[in-house]
């Protein structure tokens, strides 16, 4: 059957049950929305108030489902106002597909009203990109969009789609989405085996690969089995529940002194899709010392890219330790065992009532349930919340890991709330980040959805002042913002509820009462000289950390 | 450091060239000599890239250039590969 371009758009969007997408219209996507419309029964379609909220938005859709997330946009700056919302994607393997119109074939290259190279732009960033000059290429194009995204090492792909391709018509395909299973492998295990079989003190760094291939049973099983304890990178933090005994926590620069301790003490690193980003390791040469460095992972060139090991198995996470544990037998450890649950026990912080950053996230988090999403923005509330919160399931957590986007938590939160069929989602934030895309409350309340904003209110971008206080002898350049924004009566000027809390009772009464059917802000105003501790400072090792 | 050749089958399309060269560019390598030849069939380019870099890094550079989707084959050459 004959379709249009647009037509044609719309079937393969539903045939990869893209049934939720994110975007914001224009003149080069008109024929794309008229489609949009008449399909409002099979898409549903979410207007943000910018397109950097809406690629958030489909990204958090998209970690907190494991689905593909999908954005549209127009030409121009439509297209480049989704730039950061691709990186942010990209670097921390998100599978999203970004349509963005463009002007027609006949105009390109010719700087016309609202033209960019957009598939130029984002290049460097998305793991493919497409142009379709020719009708009879857009099908196959948008199904080898939504299989590049969707296989191996997930990641965005651009398609650049000019809006005569939209109204032109061809035969119409109905291509069936492509098997992202992976294909079976048989691994070779056998050093790998006897590495494990050898170590006295084995450790697990899991990250980002592990929540991908939903392998966290597979994990912990392998944990146990082998009784190593587990650190995890700030992408692997849902990997398993903050409250399995051998589980040290965040790794890495503002992570759990147990975890690089642990980390310090072992005699065999096996890394589970991790990349071993430089604040992850610090020190590399430190981080490799003295030590065996097993490397699993889908993606080849990470193996060796920034810490080398000398035993390495590419593939998915979940089949290599499937195999794994076909064949590893039991194995205790106990000396190494106790010192590492007796280490974790230590570490208990004793109680009290402050309005401390700790106080409130725990507080917060007994309002919530194992299958509550957690969002966060970029800063010290983001590493308090990966601290603090007891993560209990994989996919509850939306951070911007690799990219650290300050404004991707109110997009992943509308995103993550509307995967997890609109139920309450929980945004930490500070007065930074919210600053840089709160205009997406307006999204937020059109939409009914019960997202509750803790803007941990410190009148700074915290993170960077907390390094030019150790770094650079208090030279507090840019960085008190002191405003005098009322974030209670902003949220109400948006339709939203708005609370000020300054006791955790006050914060109680404000979790109770936040409504069911739209977003609540709660500022909870703190001291500006919080710090996020234990620092391990950039490049350091763990002989160098801070605690206090 | 040491020189290296890395020969690819790329489709032969617009834009090909970009990708691969942004790739060298991003990680600071200078491209020390391209050559670039459509093959017996029109579908695909064959590209002979010299540059200069440590086992590792030609490493890196194949495992990178493998995941771009335009790329169909990665062949480091080797000083035998040259004399045969
Ligand atoms: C878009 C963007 N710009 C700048 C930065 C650099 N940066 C990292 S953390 C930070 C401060 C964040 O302040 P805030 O959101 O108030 O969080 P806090 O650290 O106070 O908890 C800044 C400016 C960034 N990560 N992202
Ligand atoms: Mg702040």
């Amino acid at each position: 059957m004959k379709k249009s371009g647009a037509q044609i758009i719309i079937e393969q969007l539903c045939a990869h049950g893209a049934d939720t997408v994110f975007g914001y219209p224009g003149s080069a996507v008109l024929p794309l929305y008229d489609e949009l419309y008449k399909n409002a029964h099979r898409i549903n379609h979410i207007i943000t108030a910018h397109e950097q909220g809406a690629a958030h938005a489909a990204d958090g859709y998209a970690r907190a489902s494991g689905r593909t997330g999908v954005v549209i946009t127009t030409s121009g700056p439509g297209a480049t106002n989704i730039v950061t919302g691709i990186a942010n994607a990209y670097l921390d393997s998100v599978p999203m597909v970004a349509i963005t119109g463009n002007v027609d074939v006949p105009l390109l290259g010719k700087d016309s009203f609202q033209e960019v190279d957009i598939v130029g732009i984002t290049q460097p960033v998305v793991k493919h990109n497409f142009v379709v000059r020719d009708i009879h290429e857009l099908e196959f194009t948008l199904h080898e969009a939504f299989r590049i995204a969707n296989s191996g090492r997930r990641g965005p792909v651009l398609v650049d789609i000019p809006k005569n391709i939209q109204t032109e018509t061809c035969e119409y395909m109905k291509m069936k989405p492509a098997s992202v299973e992976m294909p079976k492998k048989n691994f070779d295990l056998q050093q790998a085996v006897a590495a494990i079989q050898a170590s006295k003190r084995p450790y697990i760094y899991a990250g980002g690969g592990v929540v991908a291939s939903g392998a966290g049973a597979e994990l912990l099983e392998f944990s146990r089995r082998i009784s190593a304890p587990v650190g995890l990178s700030m992408m692997g933090m849902t990997a398993l529940p903050a409250s399995y005994e051998w589980n040290l926590g965040m790794c890495g620069m503002h992570g759990a002194y147990a975890a690089s301790l642990v980390q310090a003490e072992s005699d065999l690193v096996i890394a589970l899709g991790v990349r071993f980003s430089d604040r992850a390791t610090g020190d590399t040469d430190a981080y490799e010392k003295d030590r065996t460095i097993l490397h699993i992972d889908i993606d080849l060139s990470e193996i060796d890219k920034n810490v080398a090991s000398q035993i390495s198995i590419c593939g998915d996470i979940k089949q290599v330790l499937r195999a794994l544990l076909d064949i590893l037998p039991k194995c205790d450890r106990k000396a190494w065992t106790d010192y590492v649950s007796g280490f974790k026990k230590s570490q208990a912080l004793p109680h009290s009532n402050d309005f401390s950053p700790k106080n409130i996230i725990e507080t917060t988090s007994r309002f919530c349930n194992d299958d509550t999403v957690i969002a966060t923005d970029v800063g010290q509330h983001q590493m308090w919340t990966v601290l603090y919160y007891p993560f209990a399931k994989p996919r509850t957590l939306l951070t911007s890991g690799g990219l650290g986007t300050m404004g991707f938590g109110l997009g992943a939160a509308i995103g993550g709330c509307i995967a997890n069929s609109k139920k309450r989602t929980i945004l930490f934030t500070s007065d930074g980040s919210f600053g840089m895309n709160l205009n997406e409350l307006a999204t937020a309340v059109t939409q009914k959805l019960p997202i509750t904003i803790i803007i941990l209110n410190n009148g700074a971008l915290g993170m960077v002042r907390q390094w030019q206080t150790m770094f650079y002898e208090k030279r507090y350049s840019q960085t008190t913002l002191y405003r005098k924004t009322d974030f209670a009566a902003l949220a109400k000027a948006f339709g939203a509820a708005g609370y000020t809390a300054h006791t955790l009772s006050e914060l109680e009464f404000a979790l109770h009462n936040a409504p069911e059917n739209g977003p609540a802000v709660i500022e909870c105003p703190i001291d500006i000289d919080e710090k996020v501790f234990p620092m391990i400072p950039p490049g350091g090792c763990v002989e160098d950390i801070v605690i206090s | 450091m040491d020189k290296f050749t890395i020969e690819l089958i790329v489709a032969n399309r617009y834009g090909v060239l970009n990708r691969i060269t942004g790739l060298y560019a991003r990680r600071g390598y200078n491209i020390d000599s391209l050559n670039v030849n459509e093959t017996a069939d029109p579908n695909f380019s064959r590209m002979l890239i010299v540059s200069k870099g440590d086992a590792a890094i030609q490493t890196q550079m194949v495992r990178q250039l493998s995941k771009l989707y335009d790329v169909k084959e990665v062949t480091l050459m080797s000083a035998v590969n040259f004399s045969k």
